[in-house]
């Protein structure tokens, strides 16, 4: 077989996705300089000796293979992070791969994107590349102002395979003069629904090519009564708010009541069906009877730990339309009712066995708000931070739920369609390791408030946005998630938060927002098609009460040419899979063994991609190579081994870990990425339309290497990780700075630490809040990054935790990127991989 | 001897009123020296003292200077009558003299009441304790009604709580002020009293030790007594609305099943709660229930409707499946409700039973009260409820708390026991005997609750060895000393004492000072209280066997003649009064429901000698024309057409009229002119029925019925059946009055059998 002509190459495919594909930038322009002598091309005898071993050659199906791989070296200069932000490796259909023409018949990367764009022929090959196979799935994606939304089939016909249960889907073919389609999974003809060419309701035939299914990858339909087993469940918001002493005195409660009461417009309650249930707890377990004739709230206790039960059979959820005036009243006076406790008690466990009982007949949501540590009977949880041993081997085991309570009970939730989000704040120790499994296996969400004060006015404001945004949010219900595949891949491991109900069926009570999902695929046998096809399929109820199914399909070519996998392979995808395997290797393992994976694959990347894919197949190589969209991945690695999630020490609390390996199993690309890699700008000398409003929105300044070369003495710089938000400023700032941006009269003035920028009428102050702002909303997800104020001669905790963000730069005992590559070459030339 | 002046004077009766000198003459007597004491008898004349009483300093006597004793004005002595221990008088008695003697030496003053310097640190208390499971909305209502209006009799300063009840038990916090605010209990498990006050917040493991409360934490919650049990003024408001809002039970039912009714959990929280709050403070828990109790500890009966409540024979046959167990739950509770001072009342309002027999325990060891209605829609219930709130001339509610009787007793003379509300204080002094009669082993009984009705039996034995000389003129002399908290908050103290003769074994004066009501009265207590033990036959044996040998020592018959069988005036209804004790509901338990029993003793137990006669024999009044109203024989001959009759049993009222006269009424010739007579002669019953409804407690039913009606077996079933079916005419003549369809024995058959026996001298 003959390699394809670059030159025959063209841009000519339809490129799926929202944003016409950008043509990859050379390296040189990037400001990598290809090295001397080194060919851009793969060294050709290496390939051609690799594809005489296939049965088929990497064109075999006759379409073209894209443009050249590129590769770039990774030494000697900065790492471009501006392609952090790049689309991922087109995805290079055979033409006609698809039956429309549509932009839009294949999965956009934010709905669901795989880490590999071609896929390999083999599962020899794909452990030849050493490149994980995986995707990552956010079906549930947020959908903002100028967002497309997922487009309805409306009329509930529901094509699928009669074989294989696979949905219509752009990717089939119309076979028998348009009578019959074919699977693209198993190939079995089907019948082609009537409805598909003619509309019984209007009596006039229709146009089957318009048909929304087949034009586009994601799809909802609306789910007839066979995919129901019971109605439509309505949203059910259960708060479970501990009003113990050390709530109280945080000012949870009293924040966390304004909250819900300013948000109960915001709750979705389309059909006038949600309910809403108040459960507080310390001690006892207090419900509240919400439907009473007097329009009074009525607080029923239950002390009986041992053994709870509910105290009334109705009334302890009310209808969030019709007890509308009861629900504020308790509301208005829920702080006040415990401001005097002393009660620092806290019976979680029982109060959710309770709770359960309460939700379970219906399914839906407890969020549960905790301040202090559960301490009394079932679920009871002690204080066990060790800094002893935290940096040790056994620092994982507090990593680790303390108690079987929490997942047992989960999955009992799981089973009956309740959700738990956990909101902590901790003054102290929290437990997020053992308290997170109950969000983790019924489909929830963590947050995580340390140190939390409503004093603060920061803290109360990160709280209220969250806790608005996350009951605002309209959320599915009710959810299962299957991923088919084409035959001979198979899914065979699985990260997010949900219970795997069977081999391959996820149950999600909740999904939330923005959250996203990784599977690994395996090898059942060898890929013999053109393509193949990923299609996810959730079956759900929604904000409205509807039942329906969001399909997802991804179509991708199928490949033999390990340079075509390497091409194909995207950074972001892999980083994401990865991040997701690591944690959960640092909590069943140790965290060394996390951190050792990390390094080795990435040796291994590069060992492969040397020995194949450049002409220094063996032998020291003076430099690291790599194809230029993997480029990033060893300062991503690096990323992930500097974060909190996975770094070493002992410095690092376990409540904060936990919660940033939370983070790293559920959040989507476009927060994992930044919170592993934060976007770092200089904001003093920034030109002059950044934070102006522009053709495309606000306008962002150019992001720098996490450096701290960068640093300047006068300047103010910016730095986000999705999480928080930091402002640095040097010592030497101006007095106009600090009077624009700050309304202060100099440096001395700036008071360091959690704060909210002032509002002010100069231009710099206005232009910098819009950034800030736009920073908030690019991100998507319900997290309110908090903003900090670090000075550079100021608090020492906050100035080295900004400065841990600055990943390139060396932080004892962890290495500088230039140390990390010289140690990943190191290791690749001493074939150690 | 006029027995009543005696009783209006010091609230006291007894058997006998001159006592045999030895032992072995007392016990051939057969009826024990016995009296029937009401301490707190209301009497317009009673002296009141408000000074402290002077006590004998004999430190195992501490009898009270009453007007008994002899004294010494000038060596300012006393000596008491019990110990004979000589007493100096205290230094503000100096001027004390024959002529100038302080108001408890007078004769007339043999009862007194002193008002005690200290009062009670804590005003009375109400726990209302209230079913919500009704079959009907109504009755709910009804009950809120009652218990509404009953708060606006409370005095102003009492505390009040609330317990609700159904599925499980709500404890409401009348404290907290934000919000209604209840504890609630699973009402299907029995949680120990240290539970239920760790749940309720009382104790200090309300918060937990193991976490120091930290600098500037507030002080400790509030303690029971100010979230729980208020004032009533305090807390009128949240009170009120909580029962006006009060709904029924919201636990859904099944079609074949009865409602969960967690009555033993609500008593058992309720016992506990001022178990922790007040103990040894007056106050009482009032229980309005439903139904029986069907879930938890204290259930008697399951919630399957397919199973009935036990009954009289389901009890015989052992058969009754939760009656033990029950039964000894409840006794628990009623243990620690009278150690802690506390009283507990029943209220049932349902057309079943309610569980009483189970529960009586909590009542009778309390000094409670027992209302029985159909349902709380009823008149008996209302006004029973508002009955018990009646207050005195100051306005004071008329029911007494935590009262003690002490009795003591000359050395002659020493003491079996007490039937009544109450349980033994034990108070072991010289005075206890060795025959136990009732409550027996102390001289001292508690009685948490007390009222003005209170009356009880207390036994007695006389020790005294036969040939003993006696002093002429020597008498036995009993001091009944009872404390207790007056609603007023005052502490008080009733002394009566009394002293009665000692007479040789053979003289006449001791038959002539029987009491034969009294005395049936305390043998129908004794009968009953070994019936709650023993098996009803033996009782009856017992009862016959009783009644046989005192009538062959006080009757005059020859040996083996019955016809010569004479009875003097003093003895000769007394056998009358034990036939119809034979066949009351308090022995004869069958027709009734265990529940009605165990109201009828309860009853019996508590009420004087006259109200305990009417219980035993009813009394019957016959009202014609021409003539007063007389009473008339219990008796079938009573019954005329042209009559109308007012039966007492004092648990029911019945009007009766004749055939003749039911017909008239029913063609109305009452409303007619020129039959104002007839109008007078309907109405002058019902006036009389009125007046006795108006003295009971509980209120009795009312019941108006015509010969032939239904509602005449009420009647009928009390008759004496000397006209039945199987009897033919008396003296061989046509039956006159109406036949009654029994098997009993009549009146004169009972007498000709009881006269065979005592002159046959073999029994
Ligand atoms: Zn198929
Ligand atoms: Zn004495």
């Amino acid at each position: 077989p003959a390699m394809p002509n670059a030159a025959e190459q063209g841009p000519q495919f339809f490129v799926p996705g929202e944003k016409q594909q950008q043509q990859p930038v050379p390296a040189y322009q990037q400001g990598l300089q290809p090295l001397a002598g080194q060919s851009l091309q793969p060294n050709v005898n290496q390939l051609t000796n690799q594809m005489a071993g296939m049965t088929m050659g990497a064109n075999a199906f006759g379409y073209n293979t894209g443009p050249q791989l590129s590769t770039v070296a990774l030494m000697g200069s900065a790492p471009r992070i501006q392609d952090l932000d790049a689309d991922p490796p087109a995805i290079r259909l055979p033409p006609n791969a698809a039956i429309t023409q549509s932009p839009n018949a294949n999965s956009h990367p934010s709905y669901k994107r795989s880490t590999l764009n071609a896929v390999p022929g083999t599962s020899q090959l794909l452990t030849k590349s050493r490149i994980p196979f995986g995707l990552v799935i956010t079906p549930y994606r947020s959908i903002k102002d100028g967002d497309e939304p997922v487009p309805v089939v409306t009329d509930s016909v529901i094509a699928r395979c009669r074989r294989c249960r696979t949905y219509i889907n752009p990717f089939v073919t119309f076979i028998e003069g348009g009578q019959r389609w074919k699977c693209n999974m198993c190939f079995t003809a089907n019948e082609v629904p009537s409805s598909f060419d003619y509309d019984p309701q209007t009596q006039q035939p229709v146009d089957r090519w318009q048909r929304k299914e087949l034009n586009h990858a994601v799809v909802e339909y609306i789910a007839p009564t066979e995919y129901m087993v019971r109605p439509p469940q309505p949203l059910v918001y259960l708060f479970m708010i501990d009003v113990s002493y050390p709530a109280i005195q945080s000012g949870m409660v009293a924040t966390a009541a304004t909250t819900i009461l300013e948000s109960l417009d915001r709750i979705p309650n389309d059909e006038g069906c949600t309910k809403i249930g108040i459960v507080t707890v310390d001690s006892s377990i207090h419900f509240y009877n919400l439907n009473t004739s007097s329009g009074e709230p009525q607080m029923l206790v239950v002390s009986d730990l041992e053994d709870p039960f509910l105290p009334q059979p109705e009334d302890l959820l009310c209808n969030l339309s019709e007890c509308r005036s009861t629900l504020e009243a308790l509301l208005n006076r829920l702080n006040d009712m415990f401001k005097d406790t002393q009660n620092v008690g806290n019976a979680l466990g029982p109060a959710l066995q309770s709770a359960y009982k309460l939700i379970s007949p219906i399914g839906g949501k407890i969020l549960c708000l905790q301040a202090s540590l559960p301490n009394l009977e079932a679920g009871a949880l002690k204080m066990r931070e060790d800094p002893k041993l935290l940096g040790t081997a056994k620092e994982s085991t507090l990593l680790q739920a303390a108690s079987n309570f929490y997942k047992t009970f989960a999955v009992d939730c799981s089973k009956s369609q309740v959700c738990v989000d956990m909101f902590l704040f901790g003054s102290q120790y929290s437990d997020v390791a053992t308290l997170s499994c109950l969000p983790r296996f019924t489909g929830g969400s963590t947050f995580f408030y340390p140190a939390f004060t409503a004093a603060k006015s920061e803290d109360a404001l990160k709280f209220a946005h969250e806790l608005a945004e996350f009951l605002s949010q309209r959320i599915a219900l009710e959810a299962v998630m299957r991923v088919r595949a084409s035959k001979g891949l198979r899914m065979s491991a699985f990260y997010g938060n949900f219970f795997v109900r069977s081999t391959d069926l996820l149950s999600l009570p909740n999904v939330p927002r923005d959250q996203s999902y990784s599977i690994e695929i395996s090898y059942e046998d060898n890929l013999t098609i053109p393509v193949v096809c990923f299609q996810t399929a959730l079956l759900h109820t929604s904000s409205s009460g509807e039942r329906r199914i969001r399909v997802l399909t991804l179509a991708l070519p199928v490949t033999n040419s390990l340079h075509e996998v390497f091409q194909s392979a995207d950074q972001v995808a892999i980083t994401t899979l990865l991040a997701c395997k690591a944690v959960e290797r640092g909590m069943n393992s140790k965290l060394d063994d996390a951190r050792d994976a990390l390094t080795n694959k990435m040796v291994d990347l590069l060992g492969v991609y040397k020995t194949h894919m450049t002409a220094a197949s063996s032998g020291a190589t003076p430099n690291l190579q790599i194809c230029d969209n993997l480029k990033l991945m060893p300062l991503l690695m690096l990323g992930m081994l500097k974060h909190v999630a996975l770094r070493g020490g002992s410095q690092i609390p376990s409540d904060l870990r936990s919660y940033a390996m939370h983070l790293f199993s559920t959040l989507p690309s476009q927060c994992l990425i930044p919170y592993i890699h934060p976007r770092f700008y200089a904001l003093h000398n920034m030109p002059a339309d950044c934070g102006t409003i522009g053709d495309n929105g606000i306008v962002m300044p150019q992001a720098m290497n996490l450096s701290s070369e960068r640093l300047e003495r006068g300047g103010l710089f910016m730095l986000e990780d999705s999480q928080n938000i930091f402002l640095w400023i040097g010592r030497d700032a101006v007095p106009q700075l600090c009077i624009d941006l700050f309304g202060v009269p100099n440096y001395e003035s700036i008071r360091g630490g959690k704060t909210t920028l002032p509002t002010l009428e100069t231009d710099f102050n206005q232009r910098i809040n819009l950034i800030i702002g736009k920073t908030r909303e690019m991100r998507r997800t319900a997290y309110y990054p908090q903003l900090y104020v670090i000075k550079e001669d100021g608090d020492q905790a906050l100035r080295l935790w900004f400065l841990s963000h600055l990943i390139e730069d060396r932080a004892e005992p962890i290495m500088s990127y230039y140390q990390y590559l010289g140690h990943l070459k190191d290791r690749v030339n001493s074939g150690s991989f | 001897m006029n027995f009543e002046e005696i009783e209006d004077q010091d609230g006291i009766r007894f058997s006998f009123n001159a006592w045999p000198a030895s032992r072995i003459d007392a016990t051939r007597n057969v009826v024990p020296i016995a009296s029937l004491y009401t301490p707190l008898k209301e009497r317009d004349d009673l002296p009141l003292i408000y000074y402290e009483p002077v006590t004998c300093k004999q430190h195992t006597c501490g009898a009270i200077l009453n007007p008994y004793c002899q004294i010494d004005p000038r060596g300012k002595l006393w000596i008491c009558p019990f110990c004979l221990h000589r007493n100096q008088f205290p230094p503000h008695y100096r001027d004390i003299s024959n002529t100038n003697l302080p108001a408890e030496l007078l004769a007339k003053h043999t009862t007194i009441e002193y008002t005690l310097a200290h009062s009670a640190q804590v005003p009375p208390i109400f726990l209302y304790v209230v079913d919500t499971c009704f079959e009907d909305e109504q009755d709910l209502k009804a009950l809120k009604d009652s218990l509404v209006v009953s708060l606006s009799l409370l005095p102003p300063h009492a505390l009040v709580g609330l317990i609700t009840f159904g599925t499980m038990t709500q404890v409401h916090e009348l404290g907290y002020t934000e919000c209604p605010k209840s504890y609630v209990f699973r009402g299907s498990k029995d949680y120990g009293s240290k539970q239920i006050q760790e749940m309720l917040g009382l104790t200090a493991q309300a918060t937990r030790p193991q976490q120091p409360l930290r600098p500037g934490q507030p002080a400790p919650m509030p303690s029971g007594n100010t979230r729980f049990l208020l004032p009533y003024q305090q807390c009128e408001y949240t009170l009120t609305s909580i029962l006006e809002q009060l709904q029924m039970d919201p636990w859904p039912v099944a079609q074949d099943k009865r409602p969960q009714r967690c009555t033993g959990v609500a008593m058992s929280v309720a016992v506990g709660l001022l178990e922790a709050t007040y103990q040894n403070h007056g106050g009482r828990i009032m229980l309005f229930v439903g139904g029986a109790a069907t879930e938890g500890p204290g259930m008697v009966v399951s919630n399957e409707l397919k199973n009935p409540i036990r009954s009289h024979h389901d009890i015989e046959k052992d058969a009754a499946k939760y009656y033990k167990k029950a039964s000894k739950f409840y006794e628990g509770l009623s243990k620690r409700a009278s150690t802690n001072g506390h009283v507990i009342d029943i209220f049932g309002g349902c057309l079943d039973q309610v569980g009483l027999l189970e529960m009586k325990s909590m009542v009778n060891a309390t000094g409670g009260v027992m209302v029985l209605s159909d349902s709380f829609t009823t008149l008996i219930f209302k006004q029973s409820f508002q009955k018990m709130f009646e207050k005195d001339a100051e306005g004071h509610l008329k029911m007494g708390f935590n009262a003690t009787l002490a009795v003591q007793t000359t050395r002659e003379l020493k003491i079996c026991g007490l039937i009544g509300h109450a349980v033994s204080a034990n108070k072991k002094t010289a005075s206890v005997g060795e025959t136990e009669i009732g409550i027996g082993n102390t001289s001292a009984w508690k009685m948490c609750g007390v009222s003005p009705k209170t009356t009880n039996a207390v036994y007695f034995e006389v020790v005294n060895q036969a040939g003993q000389v006696l002093q002429p003129g020597s008498r036995g002399l009993i001091q009944f000393v009872t404390h207790y908290q007056h609603s007023s908050g005052h502490f008080k103290l009733r002394v009566t004492t009394v002293a009665r003769n000692w007479v040789e074994g053979n003289s006449p004066i001791i038959a002539q000072s029987f009491d034969q009501e009294t005395a049936a009265v305390l043998m129908a207590r004794i009968a009953v209280f070994k019936a709650e033990i023993d098996d009803g036959p033996d009782v009856l044996r017992w009862l016959d066997r009783t009644l046989i040998r005192l009538c062959q020592k006080f009757a005059d018959y020859r040996k083996d003649e019955p016809q010569s069988f004479r009875l003097t005036d003093n003895f000769s209804i007394y056998p009358q009064f034990m036939f119809h004790l034979r066949r009351s509901q308090f022995l004869q338990v069958f027709n009734n429901s265990p529940d009605e029993t165990a109201f009828y003793r309860h009853v019996l137990n508590r009420e004087d000698v006259n109200n305990s006669l009417i219980m035993i024999q009813p009394t019957l009044m016959s009202y014609a024309f021409d003539s007063e109203p007389i009473p008339v024989l219990l008796d079938s001959v009573s019954v005329k057409p042209d009559s109308i009759l007012l039966l007492d049993t004092f648990f029911y009222i019945l009007i009766f009229h004749g055939e003749t006269i039911a017909a008239w009424r029913k063609a109305g010739y009452q409303d007619q002119a020129g039959y104002e007579n007839f109008k007078e002669l309907l109405e002058a019953p019902v006036a009389d029925a009125q007046d006795l409804l108006m003295q009971r407690f509980p209120i009795p039913r009312y019941i108006v019925c015509d010969q032939n009606g239904s509602q005449a077996r009420f009647l009928l079933s009390k008759l004496n059946p000397s006209t039945t079916h199987v009897s033919g005419g008396q003296y061989g003549s046509m039956p006159q009055g109406t036949a009654i369809f029994t098997d009993d024995v009549s009146l004169q058959v009972f007498m000709e059998h009881l006269k065979k026996l005592a002159v046959s001298g073999t029994s």
